[in-house]
């Protein structure tokens, strides 16, 4: 909830989730930092920040459904319809 | 040195160009001139590197931006892809760096000069007549504040000089839930104006000062009521002081909220009024603060509360911020008429923000009531002002 | 010609017709619309740059300026989003760029006829917010439906990537006040325009003033066709373990009749390989999947319902497996604003590069689609074999329709345009012509959505239109006697040869 420096500047481990692909945060993927080391540099980026456009983005994606419809149906449920 | 820090962000944009940041930006919406659009902001970049500009030619447009951080949210590069590579399009810093280098060339804008030089005469920024480094706990008196402790109440220039009924709210409902708190030694003005004008010695050596104070007097915590020094606080800080700045910044919503919540504070007088908030772009957009204050705007009975979800706002702007204001008034009066109209089609009466400087551009409209959250929330908690 | 070099008198009369704030000359002013997002060498970014800008906000102010230009002979090029990947909103000749983005306001709606009346400056998704106050929804949905405006759809004759259900944006415009080259307001729509959506009446000219890319004129005002909005959104999402399964069964999707259907959408090997760089729904599928399809339909929840039910049996009948709840609804929500984020690019060493999105998007047939795919990842190939510079991102193959004849076939292409020297762009205009060609040998058309006035593709474009270019010629010298619309695109100077 509140901010301070050490812990916004240590990001949690990294796990390999694919030959070029890592994750620190649950469900979170970034890419391996080793593809960027030459032509472009990571920037500092606080752990507020990851979470901040993780978040966004679920809700941005949620605001696009809402915009295009009322409700989105679920393919889950139409499958077990099928059988 | 510009040039070298931004030809790599500037390029990520440039070679997007697609622009979904354009109708999200309050000064693009009313103004409709693509010089002014995130997408050109980048692109001079580029420009000044083939030699195409100078920045001589584009400081006057580098005025027309908020601070509102809506475009580098809504913007693909950070919204879909920005955590993967951890680099993400950063509109508001370029604006602030390009604002940077072309005071470092003498290049001015004249109520920005000024703004800047009462503030470095007076510690605070001239948000009225009279502002002075005597006057800055006038706001608190009658409260019976202590000076210094273990953390302290850090009040925005707007909020205690012109605002003081929104600090006052604050303290009494602190006291209330019996939280132990007190108010800075001495406290200058945080520096970000400063640096968001492109005042960048000025602004760290306010910070500096600032951070000496609070380390010399003990402080280990500091409580911001204003988006702007939550801001401020946790990302121009922890730039210029890196692992000095260990000092833990706690918004005061967001602490509230959690008293709320956990019962430490309960509303109870009904405020009967028809609402709908305005979240400050600080908050919502640049630090994605946006469901506390809707928590506490739900906690007050009586209220009858009529939200629009955070991703819509992002497209609003009270127009308040990045020196707008000072500079372009008309602009922000503008982007702030827009802004209340939006209330207006709720058919509510009141408009709710938690931002001291949005209030003063959103009352001027003069076709709403706009009550400030702190203040809102300590009325029905019975600690209003009398 | 050559770019016609403005004084100032040009300048003192284009600020008394539109006031001094909305005439612009400043050396940013005009280099910041001197681009698209479409590759070009950096470098070269001057040579486009307009002599002034102006932003007029109305019909009457636009025929002023035209007229004006006309009159001195002044080239005028039309400019709405500037989001145009066929660099249609850049000058090739200098002049007046006019920019139409502050015509935005929304003049009327109207709930019995279901019309809307629209200034051309303004967006479908922010229209679309006010809309949906009256339950209403105007369902022109590009991948740039956050930034592309209703006067470029209109330049463009735009695709909809939900056309299936709706119609495309010459489907979706009712009529237009325009501004033809000599400053003349026209109305065109079918017959009187206005509200009507069919007429036998005279020539049919809306389509004329479509799709011209502003070389015939400014449409300013216009009236478009509004549809209630959805009940429920459906976006089921399969993978295939082989092109062919995923071939057969987007096919069998798009010929089912479901009235529901609003498109489908077939992602080839490339695609998906690119998806697992940095796609957060692909990067952890198994290395099996190696193709995708997925549908949307629109309407009420219990036709929807309906139909995706079909939908699903035909899919799982023809080997797909449903992805899942969660990738379907996700991906499909950023279809509306699909992301060309630079940083996807790569060397071949595999480190990331910003490069710039070059979109290929012409119209095959069904037949024909794994042909043109193969024949176009060749091009890319041989270009990534050469350079760094490009990067092949794989294809799509999207509903043009919905009984599933066409396809808009778009090979997405990254290129580094920080290192595009003169050189590789050669390259590059040579590749564009190749994959033009290929859609041509193959029955199509070189473009389905952006149009096709770019270097290399435009070559052909009176190939594809046989006797209809040279009609296309005598259109444009009737109009536009001074070819003053945006000169040089489309190789129309041979109108005034
Ligand atoms: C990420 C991305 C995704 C895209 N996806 C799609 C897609 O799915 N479907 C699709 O169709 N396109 C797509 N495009 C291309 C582009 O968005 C469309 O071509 C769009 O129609 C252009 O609109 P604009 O307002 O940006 O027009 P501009 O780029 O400003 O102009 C386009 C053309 O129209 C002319 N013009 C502009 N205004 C007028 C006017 N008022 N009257 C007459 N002519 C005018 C211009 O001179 C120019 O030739 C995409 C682009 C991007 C960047
Ligand atoms: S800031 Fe982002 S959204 Fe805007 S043009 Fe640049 S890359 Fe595109």
């Amino acid at each position: 909830m509140s901010y301070r420096y050490d812990r916004e500047m240590t990001p949690p481990p990294a796990e390999r989730a694919s030959p070029v692909a890592i994750t620190r945060f649950a469900h979170v993927f970034e890419v391996d930092p080793a593809l960027m080391t030459e032509h472009v540099l990571q920037q500092v980026f606080p752990n507020w920040d990851t979470l901040r456009l993780v978040r966004s983005r679920a809700d941005h994606l949620a605001w696009m459904h809402r915009h295009f419809a009322h409700t989105v149906i679920s393919g889950e449920e139409l499958l077990d319809d099928l059988d | 040195m510009f040039l070298e820090e931004w030809r790599d962000a500037a390029y990520n944009c440039f070679s997007s160009g697609h622009k979904f940041c354009r109708e999200v930006c309050p000064v693009m919406q009313v103004t409709r001139n693509e010089s002014w659009s995130p997408t050109a902001f980048h692109a001079n970049v580029v420009a000044m590197e083939k030699g195409e500009l100078e920045v001589s030619d584009v400081a006057a447009d580098y005025v027309n931006c908020t601070g509102c951080g809506a475009c580098e949210l809504r913007c693909p590069n950070s919204l879909f892809t920005g955590d993967f590579y951890r680099f993400r399009t950063r509109t508001v810093d370029l604006v602030k760096a390009m604002r940077g280098l072309a005071v470092s060339e003498g290049v001015h804008q004249p109520g920005w000069q000024r703004w800047n030089r009462l503030t470095d005469q007076n510690s605070h920024e001239p948000v009225l007549d009279g502002v002075s480094q005597e006057r800055v706990r006038d706001w608190a008196d009658g409260l019976d504040l202590p000076v210094g402790g273990e953390t302290i109440l850090f009040v925005d220039c707007e909020a205690a000089f012109h605002r003081t009924s929104l600090p006052r709210a604050v303290a009494r409902m602190l006291n209330l839930a019996g939280y132990t708190f007190g108010l800075m030694n001495e406290q200058w003005c945080c520096g970000g104006p400063a640096a968001e004008m492109g005042y960048g010695e000025q602004a760290q050596r306010f910070a500096r000062h600032n951070l000496d104070d609070w380390r010399a007097h003990g402080v280990r915590r500091v409580l911001v009521l204003d988006p702007h020094d939550y801001i401020t606080f946790t990302e121009d800080y922890p730039r210029y002081f890196g692992e000095e700045f260990d000092i833990e910044v706690v918004l005061v919503i967001e602490l509230l909220a959690s008293m709320v919540r956990e019962g430490v504070l309960t509303p109870h007088v009904p405020v009967e009024r028809s609402v709908t908030y305005h979240d400050p772009c600080r908050l919502n957009k640049r630090k994605g603060i946006w469901q506390e204050p809707r928590e506490l705007l739900r906690s007050i009975p009586g209220l009858d509360f009529r939200d629009v979800d955070r991703v819509t706002q992002w497209s609003s702007c009270s127009g308040a911020g990045g020196g707008l204001a000072i500079e372009k008034p008309e602009l922000t009066a503008k982007i702030s008429a827009a802004r209340v109209d939006k209330a207006l089609e709720l058919g509510v009466d009141t408009l709710v923000t938690a931002c001291p400087w949005a209030e003063r551009p959103l009352s001027e409209v003069g076709t709403i009531g706009v009550v400030d959250l702190h203040e809102l929330l300590a009325e029905s908690l019975g600690v209003g002002e009398p | 010609m050559t770019a016609v070099a403005l004084s100032d008198p040009v300048v003192g009369e284009l600020r008394r017709i539109l006031g001094e704030p909305y005439v612009l000359t400043g050396k940013a002013d005009r280099l910041n619309r001197a681009r698209v997002p479409a590759p070009f060498p950096v470098h070269r970014w001057a040579e486009r740059m307009p002599d002034v800008v102006v932003m007029p906000a109305s019909t009457e102010e636009v025929a002023e300026v035209v007229a004006l230009a006309n009159r001195l002979r002044i080239p005028v090029v039309p400019r709405d989003g500037g989001t145009g990947l066929t660099d249609g909103a850049v000058p090739l000749r200098g002049g007046i760029l006019l920019d139409v983005k502050r015509i935005n306001q929304i003049k009327e709606i109207d709930l019995v006829n279901r019309t809307c009346t629209v200034g051309t400056g303004i967006n479908a998704l922010k229209l679309n917010e006010v809309l949906a106050a009256h339950d209403l929804f105007y369902p022109d949905d590009p991948a740039s439906y956050p930034c592309s405006l209703v006067g470029g759809r209109i330049g463009t004759s735009g695709w909809s990537l939900i056309g299936s259900r709706y119609g495309h944006t010459r489907d979706l415009v009712l009529s237009f006040d325009h501004v033809l080259p000599t400053g003349k307001v026209i109305h065109v729509g079918d017959g009187i325009g206005g509200k009507i959506t069919k007429s036998s009446s005279g020539y049919q000219l809306k389509h004329l003033f479509m799709g011209h890319q502003g070389t015939l004129g400014v449409a300013t005002e216009a009236t478009l066709k509004l549809f209630p909005k959805p009940e429920a959104e459906f976006s089921p999402f399969w993978a295939f373990e082989d092109y062919d399964s995923a071939y057969r069964a987007v096919g069998a999707l798009a010929r089912a009749g479901v009235a529901t259907f609003a498109a489908a959408v077939l992602f080839d090997e490339w695609k998906v390989d690119y998806l697992r760089r940095d796609d957060e729904a692909y990067i952890p599928q198994p290395s099996s999947v190696k193709a995708l399809v997925c549908a949307a339909l629109y309407g009420y929840d219990d036709e929807v319902r309906a139909g995706g039910r079909r939908l699903m049996r035909i899919a799982r009948d023809l080997g797909a497996r449903y992805l899942g709840d969660e990738i379907s609804q996700g991906d499909w929500a950023a279809r509306h604003d699909r992301y060309a984020t630079p940083l996807h690019g790569r060397t071949r060493a595999g480190q990331v590069v910003p490069m710039s999105w070059h979109c290929e998007d012409a119209s095959i047939t069904y037949a024909n689609l794994p042909a043109v795919r193969l024949a176009w990842h060749e091009i890319a190939a041989e270009l990534r074999r050469t350079s760094d510079v490009f990067d092949d991102w794989g294809m799509f193959a999207y509903t043009n329709g919905s009984t599933g004849a066409d396809y808009l076939t778009e090979i997405d292409i990254g290129i580094w345009e920080r290192r595009l020297d003169d050189a590789s762009w050669a390259a590059w205009v040579k590749a564009k012509r190749d994959l033009a060609a290929v859609a041509l040998r193959h029955g199509g058309s070189i473009s389905a959505c952006h149009g096709s006035c770019r270097e290399g593709e435009v070559d052909l474009v009176p190939e594809e239109l046989g006797g209809g270019y040279d009609i296309m010629l005598a259109v444009k010298r009737e109009l536009d006697p001074n070819n003053i619309m945006n000169p040089g695109k489309y190789l129309l100077d041979r109108a005034y040869s």
